[in-house]
């Protein structure tokens, strides 16, 4: 019952990414390893699009995630479930607010799952760095690298940037 | 402005049409809409829920926006504002994932996707460069940087599972004896 599957998939993914949507990314790479839902590359397109298009990167690509696996259902189901932890959670939270705050316990998870979901989307991106890099999209990345350096930029503008410069680079074949 | 939970629904939907290449633009975002338009919460509560986002599982937009909307209509606000940051991201994947098995054949998209993916290789070192600095505050912190990303990148461990030890690792250091979070007081 593929529908039950991507519940619990998703389920499971937004019960545990810490750090925002690109933490959900590691999980992703994961399905892709083990379901065979979709491929590495699949999911490399599914994530640029998920980037240049409305809504928060994370609901993007689990819809997106969804629908490549399921049709529409898969992804109503995908998005439904990824957020559903956090739904539950915060309500509950809110009602203690106070009190969970302050709680030993609460303060000591916190402190060591915020390396963890960092450790984690830190190897997500040095993956993707190997996959995907080539001597022509090094040059593109330092670049946009130095760009972030200098000033403090609009998400959007490294979008921008790199997808016109991708058109341009496709033009002279740098992009193979 | 009245906090029906349709007025709640519509807000967090323009804010989720409006939210662009991750959620970093949220909270800017929710200040003019929230705070300086409709005057629901002020800027230390949106402070407030933004960071307690980050704390708990799940997309940080997403997040935030239940937090609000559990603050203005209760466990019906949480879901209506839900709603609203969900549907733009859902309606918009839904029409183009229909197209994208035609145009991904196109070279010219080919290429623009590539450069994409340069550019989200950026987002997500300045992703974890904003990460690490909120959350790698010692050295123990650090290791358990270090340990995730090797058994991760290496290893191929299941996120959750790493997540999980963490959390246990979180549980257990209380037990010890007295812990500082972090170092020094930023």
């Amino acid at each position: 019952m593929i529908y039950l599957k991507l519940f619990l998939e998703f389920f499971h993914i937004g019960l545990f990414s810490f750090g925002g949507g690109y933490a959900t990314l590691p999980f992703l790479y994961h399905i892709a390893d083990v379901q065979k839902w979709y491929t590495t590359k699949q999911l490399s397109d599914m994530i640029a699009v998920s980037s240049i298009t409305p809504g928060p990167v994370g609901v993007n690509v689990a819809t997106f995630a969804g629908f490549t696996t399921a049709g529409v259902t898969g992804a109503f189901v995908a998005t439904a479930s990824v957020i559903l932890p956090s739904l539950i959670i915060i309500i509950i939270i809110s009602k203690l607010l106070e009190q969970f705050r302050h709680n030993k316990y609460v303060q000591s998870v916190i402190y060591t799952l915020k390396p963890a979901g960092c450790g984690l989307l830190a190897a997500v991106g040095v993956d993707m760095f190997i996959n995907n890099i080539n001597l022509f999209g090094m040059v593109l990345l330092v670049g946009l690298f130095i760009a972030s350096i200098t000033e403090k930029r609009d998400p959007l503008f490294y979008l921008g940037v790199s997808a016109l410069v991708g058109l341009i680079a496709g033009f002279f074949n740098l992009t193979g | 402005m009245e906090k029906t939970l349709y007025q709640i629904f519509k807000t967090f939907f323009k804010v989720g049409t409006l939210l662009l290449g991750g959620g970093y633009v949220i909270l800017p975002l929710l200040q003019s809409e929230l705070v300086d338009k409709k005057n629901w919460i002020n800027d230390d509560e949106l402070c407030e829920y933004y960071a307690l986002s980050q704390s708990v599982p799940g997309i940080i937009a997403a997040n935030t926006a239940i937090f609000v909307g559990y603050k203005l209509r209760r466990t019906a606000g949480a879901f209506a504002a839900t709603l609203g940051i969900v549907m733009p991201a859902f309606i918009s994947i839904i029409i183009v994932a229909r197209l994208l098995e035609e145009i991904i054949k196109l070279k010219f998209i080919q290429s623009i996707f590539w450069g994409v993916g340069i550019g989200v290789l950026i987002l997500i070192f300045l992703a974890v460069k904003e990460m690490w600095r909120k959350s790698i505050v010692d050295k123990f912190t650090c290791w358990i940087f270090f340990i995730t990303f090797i058994l991760s990148a290496c290893f191929k461990a299941p996120p959750a599972a790493l997540i999980i030890l963490a959390i246990f690792i979180g549980i257990w250091l209380p037990f010890q004896k007295k812990i500082e979070y972090g170092d020094k007081e930023e």
